[in-house]
C-alpha cells in the first residue's frame, strides 16, 4: 500500500488534533470535536479552503501608515526612525495576532513557511511599508503558483533591498541575490556552481525597488532600469543543461529574462524535490528515509512539477495515510509560535479587540511577539537568509530547544496559566474540567483533559502521579469527588471555587512543563 | 619526562611496553582500551580553558589584517580602492612590519605588542564552500567541504574526553557544565552523537529564576519513534539545566568583573559574563560567544571615510571586547588559564563590489589570544597577485588550529585529536610553541641520517638511542609538527616513514633522558 494513498476512515479526536497542530498553531477541545468525525476530504478541504485577507494593521490611533510617506510625520530622520521601527513592531504583533485567530484555516501557517523560505529582515530593511508590502505578497501567493510566486518575490521591493538586488547593475552585479534564489529559494545546494550564480546575478540586473525610505510620497513600487542592465549573453552550465539566456535591450528585458531564468531552474526535477522536501519537514517531520523520499517525497514532487501549484500538494499530503501514521503523531518539537499561540488557543484564550480594547491589543500581540523572539522565532526577522536554523536541514528541531529555550517555555506557560491581567489574559481551567464528561471523577478527569492537551498518551503511571501528587496530594482520591461535587453546588462561593481552580490551575502548570508538552 | 608527554609518546606509533605507576600493561597504541582511556584522561583534564568567538557572517579578514607589504596592489583601483584602509592610519605590531591592524583595533594591537596576540594566516579549507550555513557547518564539524557529520568538533572532544558525556552529567565528579554557550541558541559546534554538550544561557542570574524544578519524570521507556526520540532528548536537557542552574548562580554570584565593560559592545557583553564565571571558580573548559553582522556585502564603509562604518564598527566590538576580558582575566589572575580563537566561515573576496562591499570569499586570518601564545605570526600575508580566481588562497588548514589548541592548550593526546578529526592527521601550528627556525644542529656527529635527501622512508642511526625513551619529532621550517611513523629495526636504528610529506627541508628532533639532538632532513619527490 503507498504511502501516499488516501486515508479513507473518519478522522478520530487523536488525528483531528494532530491535523490542526501542523496546519494551523494548535488546538482546542471545540476545533478537535468540530473535525473528529469526518473524512479527511472534508476536513482538509475546509482547512485549505480560500479566505479573505485581512484589511492592512493599524497604529494606536487606529489609523493605517502602510499608505504614509516613510516614517510620517515626523520631520528629523531620528524620529522617523522610530516611527518606523514602531511600525515593524506593530506589523509583527498584528501578524501573530492574525495567526491566533485564524483557527482553523492553513493560510497563517503557509505564509510563515514562505516567510520563513523567502526571508527579508524588517531590521535590514527599516520601511516598515517594504514589509507590509512583502506580507501581502507572501499571502497572496502562499496557495498559489510557485513560478509566478518566485517571479513577484524576486521583484518585491524588500527583497531587492534585503538581498542587494538593487546594487545588481551591470559590470558590477552583485551576486547576493543570484546565490540566494538558486541555493535557498529554488533548486538547492550542489544543483549549479558558482559560474550559475554569476550568471543568475547578471540576468537580474537593472531591477531597483521604488520609495525605499522615502519621506515625501508614500508610493513603494519597482523598476526595472534598461541602462543598468547586462545586455549580454547568460551561458549557465551543464546543471541546467548549457542554457542560454539572450541578453536583451529595452525596458521589457528584465521581465523576459527572469521569466526565462525561473524557467530554467524549473525545469529541473531537483527544484520540485528541494521545495517539497522542505513542505514535508514543516508539515510532517524532519526525517527523511529512503522509504518516505521514494513514495512520498517523489510523488508530490511530480505532481508539483506539473504545474508548480502548491495547494494540490498540500492537499494529497494531508490526505494521505502516511500524514495519519500514529509514529508520526507528535513527531515534531514545537516551533515557538506554536507553543506560544497554541498553548492560549488550548485554552480558548482570543486577542483582544483592536478597536474596542486598543491598549490591551497592542500589549497582548506585542508581548507574544517578545515570547516568540525570546524563544529565537520573531517573524520578518530571521538571524540569516537561511532562515531558522531548525528548518534549514534535516533533523534539527532539537535547535529549538536548549536550557534556556526550555527554561523560557516553562516560565511562558506558567505566567498564562497564572493569568496575566494586563494583557487580559485570563484562562478559566474550571471552563475546560466541566466539559469533562465526569470531572468528579480524577481519573476521569486526568485522562480527558490530558487527551486534548498531548500528541500522544502519557503512561498510567505519570496519570496516577498526577492524581496523587499534584491534584490532590497526600489525599485519598475520592477528596477530590467531594470537592467539586462541593464546587458544583455552590458555584456562587468563591472560596469553594478557588480551591478547586487552584488545584487545577497547579495540575496544568506540571502539565505544561513536561517534556511531552513541547511535542507538536 | 611528564606524564602527560610520556602517555602521549606512548599512544604514538611505537610499539613499546608501558610500565606507569607499577601496573604493566602492554599498550599497543590502543587508546580504545578502558585501561588506557582512563589513563589518558588523567592526565588530559587540565585547568585551561578555551574561550571561542564566533564571527557570524563572512569577517572581511583583508580589512581587518593589513598587508603592509603589498599596499599598492591592495589600494588599487580595480582591487579595493573603494573600501581600502589608508596606509597611514593602519595600526602597526612590533616585531611584524609588514602586518597591520585596522584602525579601529587599537585594544588588540596593544596584546599583540604585549605578545599575546596571534595572527594564523590564510586559514581555511580546500574546495571552499560560498554558502554562510554550509560553510559554517563545515567549521563547526571540522569535515571535508564534501562531507556530511552531525557532532561538532568540540562536542567530540568533550564526549572523548570524559566518560559518558553528556548521558552522566552533571554528577559529582563534574556539577559545573563542561561547556556554557552565551546564546539562546546552542551551536552546532558542541553536538555529540547525543545530546548538545553546551549549556546555553543568556545569563546566570535569570536563568536560574526561571528554571523551575525537575518536572519528575517517569522512568519507564519512551517509543521508538521520533516523539519518543525528542520527548527523551527535552527531558535530558530538563535535568541538566536544573542540576547545573545552581552552580552557575554560584559562581555568578562569588565571582566578580575587576574591570569596567564599555556598555553598548555586544560581545563584551557576553565576554564580561565568561570573565564573571572563571572568577567565580566555574570549572568550565569551553565558553563559547558570538558576534554577528559581517556579512558586509555593501556599505561596508563610510562613504567618506573607510576607516569608519560597519565593518570598523564590528572590528572595534571585536578588538575592545577582547581586551576588556583579558584585562578582568588578569585582575582577577586568571589569564594565564584561558586561550581564545576567533572563526568565522569564511573570509571575503579580496577585490571588493561596486557597493563599498565585499562578496563570500575564502581564505582569512583566524586569531587566538591569551598568554599562553608563543608565535606571533603563522604563515604570511596573502599574495594579492596569486588570487584564485578573486579569493585569497589559504596557507593552514582550520583543522590544524583545531588540533593545536586541543593539544598544546586542552591538553588532548593526538589519540583523542585524530578521533575529533575523523582519523586524518593534521600537523600543529606553532601557536602554543616556540618557532624552531633553521638553527643549527647540535652534536651532529652522535646520528647519521640517510638517505638524505630522502623519498619514502629515512633511517636514523645512532648509538645514543633508549627504546622507550626516545622522543621523535619532525618539524618543517616553520616549525609546524608533521605527525610520525617510526619503527625501530634494531637498538640503534629507527625506521621513519616520510610517503606523506612533500618536498621540503625538515628536522628531526631526537630527544631522551640523555640527549637532544637535531639532524636536517631533505624530502624531494
Amino acid at each position: 500500500m503507498a504511502l501516499l494513498d488516501k486515508y479513507d476512515n473518519p478522522l478520530t479526536a487523536r488525528q483531528a488534533a494532530h491535523l490542526l497542530r501542523r496546519i494551523t498553531f494548535g488546538s482546542s477541545q471545540e476545533s478537535i470535536t468540530q473535525l473528529a468525525g469526518k473524512t479527511t476530504e472534508t476536513v482538509v478541504g475546509f482547512l485549505l479552503s480560500k479566505t479573505t485577507a485581512p484589511g492592512p494593521p493599524k497604529d494606536p490611533a487606529n489609523k493605517t501608515f502602510h499608505d504614509l510617506p516613510w516614517g510620517y510625520p515626523a520631520t528629523e530622520e531620528m524620529e522617523q526612525n522610530k516611527n518606523d521601527a514602531i511600525r515593524c513592531a506593530l506589523i509583527k504583533g498584528w501578524w501573530i495576532g492574525q495567526m491566533l485567530q485564524q483557527k482553523s484555516n492553513i493560510i497563517e501557517k503557509m505564509t510563515l513557511f514562505w516567510q520563513n523560505h523567502f526571508v527579508s529582515t524588517a531590521t535590514d530593511v527599516s520601511d516598515a511599508r517594504f514589509i507590509y508590502g512583502q506580507y501581502q505578497l507572501l499571502r497572496k501567493h502562499a496557495l498559489g503558483n510557485f513560478r509566478t510566486f518566485v517571479i513577484d518575490i524576486t521583484k518585491d521591493p524588500a527583497m531587492l533591498w534585503y538581498l542587494n538586488g538593487n546594487e545588481n547593475v551591470v559590470g558590477k552585479p552583485n551576486e547576493n541575490y543570484g546565490r540566494e534564489l538558486q541555493e535557498l529559494f529554488t533548486i538547492g545546494q550542489g544543483n549549479y556552481d558558482e559560474n550559475d550564480v554569476k550568471n543568475a546575478a547578471r540576468v537580474l540586473t537593472g531591477w531597483r525597488p521604488v520609495g525605499f525610505r522615502n519621506t515625501a510620497s508614500a508610493e513603494v513600487t519597482v523598476e526595472f532600469r534598461a541602462l543598468r542592465h547586462d545586455t549580454g549573453n547568460k551561458i549557465f552550465s551543464s546543471h541546467y543543461q548549457n542554457t542560454v539566456i539572450k541578453g536583451r535591450n529595452g525596458t521589457s528585458a528584465g521581465d523576459l529574462e527572469l521569466g526565462e531564468l525561473v524557467d530554467m531552474i524549473l525545469r529541473q526535477d531537483a527544484t520540485a524535490l528541494f521545495i517539497v522536501r522542505k513542505i514535508y519537514r514543516w508539515f510532517v517531520q524532519a526525517e527523511i528515509s529512503p522509504l518516505i523520499e521514494n513514495e512520498v517525497i517523489k510523488p508530490l514532487a511530480a505532481l508539483f512539477r506539473n504545474d508548480y501549484e502548491i495547494k494540490p500538494v498540500l492537499s494529497q499530503l494531508f490526505n494521505s495515510q502516511h500524514f495519519y501514521d500514529a509514529k508520526l503523531i507528535g513527531s515534531q518539537i514545537k516551533s515557538p509560535l506554536e507553543l506560544v499561540i497554541g498553548s492560549l488557543s488550548h485554552f480558548n484564550q482570543n486577542v483582544p479587540d483592536p478597536v474596542k480594547d486598543r491598549g490591551t491589543y497592542d500589549l497582548f500581540t506585542q508581548y507574544l511577539a517578545a515570547k516568540a523572539r525570546e524563544l529565537q522565532m520573531e517573524v520578518f526577522d530571521q538571524p540569516t537568509v537561511f532562515g531558522w536554523q531548525p528548518y534549514y536541514d534535516t533533523d534539527f528541531y532539537e535547535l529549538w530547544i536548549n536550557s534556556t529555550t526550555l527554561a523560557l517555555r516553562g516560565a511562558y506557560s506558567d505566567a498564562i496559566i497564572k493569568g496575566i491581567p494586563a494583557l487580559k489574559i485570563n484562562i478559566n481551567s474550571l471552563d475546560l474540567a466541566k466539559k469533562v464528561s465526569d470531572p468528579s471523577n480524577p481519573i476521569v478527569l486526568v485522562n480527558e483533559l490530558t487527551n486534548y492537551l498531548f500528541a500522544f498518551d502519557l503512561t498510567q503511571s505519570q496519570k496516577d502521579y498526577l492524581i496523587d501528587e499534584i491534584l490532590i496530594p497526600g489525599l485519598p482520591r475520592y477528596e477530590w469527588g467531594v470537592e467539586w461535587n462541593q464546587y458544583i453546588s455552590n458555584q456562587g462561593d468563591i472560596l469553594k471555587r478557588n480551591s478547586v481552580k487552584r488545584k487545577i490551575d497547579n495540575m496544568y502548570q506540571y502539565l505544561l512543563r513536561l517534556a511531552e508538552f513541547q511535542m507538536g | 619526562m611528564k606524564r602527560r608527554d610520556f602517555l602521549q609518546y606512548a599512544t604514538s606509533s611505537f610499539f613499546l611496553p608501558l610500565v606507569l605507576d607499577g601496573y604493566m600493561a602492554k599498550a599497543e597504541t590502543n587508546a580504545s582500551s578502558t585501561f588506557m582511556k582512563a589513563l589518558l584522561e588523567l592526565a588530559e583534564i587540565n585547568d585551561k580553558i578555551l574561550v571561542v568567538v564566533q564571527l557570524n557572517g563572512g569577517n572581511d579578514g583583508l580589512n581587518m589584517v593589513l598587508p603592509l607589504d603589498q599596499y599598492s596592489t591592495y589600494t588599487g583601483n580595480s582591487f579595493r580602492a573603494n573600501i581600502a584602509i589608508p596606509e597611514n592610519k593602519v595600526l602597526k605590531l612590533n616585531g611584524l612590519p609588514q602586518t597591520g591592524l585596522h584602525p579601529s583595533m587599537t585594544g588588540l594591537q596593544t596584546l599583540f605588542n604585549e605578545g599575546k596576540v596571534s595572527i594564523i594566516h590564510g586559514t581555511g579549507y580546500s574546495n571552499p564552500n560560498f554558502s554562510h550555513f554550509r560553510s559554517s557547518d563545515i567549521w563547526h564539524t571540522a569535515v571535508e567541504s564534501d562531507q556530511l557529520s552531525t557532532s561538532g568538533w568540540l562536542g567530540r572532544y568533550l564526549e572523548e574526553s570524559y566518560e559518558d558525556f553528556p548521558d552522566a552529567f552533571p554528577n559529582a565528579e563534574f556539577p559545573d557544565p563542561l561547556a556554557v554557550q552565551i546564546s539562546s541558541i546552542s551551536s552546532t559546534t558542541f553536538n555529540t552523537s547525543g545530546a548538545s554538550g553546551a549549556l546555553a544561557i543568556k545569563d546566570p542570574d535569570t536563568f536560574a529564576r526561571i528554571v523551575g524544578d525537575k518536572p519528575v519524570i517517569d522512568p519507564g521507556t519512551l517509543p521508538d519513534t521520533p516523539a519518543g526520540k525528542y520527548t527523551a532528548y527535552i527531558r535530558q536537557q530538563q535535568t541538566s539545566s536544573v542540576a547545573y542552574a545552581g552552580q552557575l548562580k554560584a559562581a555568578s554570584d562569588k565571582g566578580k568583573n575587576l574591570v569596567t565593560y564599555a556598555t553598548g559592545n555586544p560581545l563584551a557583553e557576553q565576554l564580561k559574563i565568561v570573565a564573571r564565571l572563571i572568577s567565580g571558580g566555574l570549572q568550565t573548559k569551553i565558553y563559547y560567544v558570538t558576534l554577528g553582522g559581517f556579512d558586509t556585502h555593501s556599505q561596508q564603509v563610510d562613504a567618506t571615510d573607510t576607516t569608519k562604518g560597519e565593518h570598523a564598527n564590528l572590528l572595534k566590538y571585536l578588538s575592545d571586547g577582547i581586551k576588556v576580558f583579558m584585562d578582568d582575566l588578569k585582575a582577577n589572575g586568571k589569564d594565564d588559564k584561558v586561550a581564545g580563537m576567533t572563526f568565522s566561515e569564511f573570509g571575503r573576496r579580496a577585490i571588493s563590489n561596486g557597493s563599498k562591499g565585499t562578496d563570500h570569499g575564502w581564505g582569512s586570518p583566524l586569531l587566538v589570544f591569551g598568554t599562553g601564545v608563543k608565535t606571533q605570526a603563522i604563515g604570511k600575508n596573502p599574495d594579492l597577485k596569486d588570487l584564485d580566481g578573486d579569493n585569497i588562497k589559504i596557507q593552514n588548514d582550520f583543522r590544524q588550529v583545531y588540533a593545536s589548541i586541543l593539544t598544546d592548550w586542552l591538553g588532548a593526546s593526538e589519540a583523542t585529536v585524530k578521533s575529533v578529526l575523523f582519523e586524518k592527521s593534521f600537523a600543529n601550528l606553532p601557536i602554543f610553541r616556540e618557532t624552531v627556525l633553521a638553527t643549527e644542529p647540535t652534536s651532529t656527529s652522535l646520528a647519521s641520517i640517510y638517505p638524505n635527501p630522502a623519498y619514502d622512508q629515512v633511517v636514523l642511526e645512532s648509538e645514543i638511542l633508549i627504546p622507550g625513551k626516545d622522543k621523535l619529532t619532525l618539524t618543517d621550517i616553520h616549525g609546524r609538527d608533521f605527525p610520525l611513523q617510526v619503527t625501530y629495526l634494531s637498538n640503534t636504528k629507527i625506521l621513519i616513514n616520510t610517503f606523506h610529506l612533500s618536498s621540503g627541508k625538515y628536522f628531526v628532533r631526537l630527544k631522551n633522558d640523555a640527549h637532544s639532538i637535531v639532524k636536517p632532513l631533505v624530502i624531494l619527490r
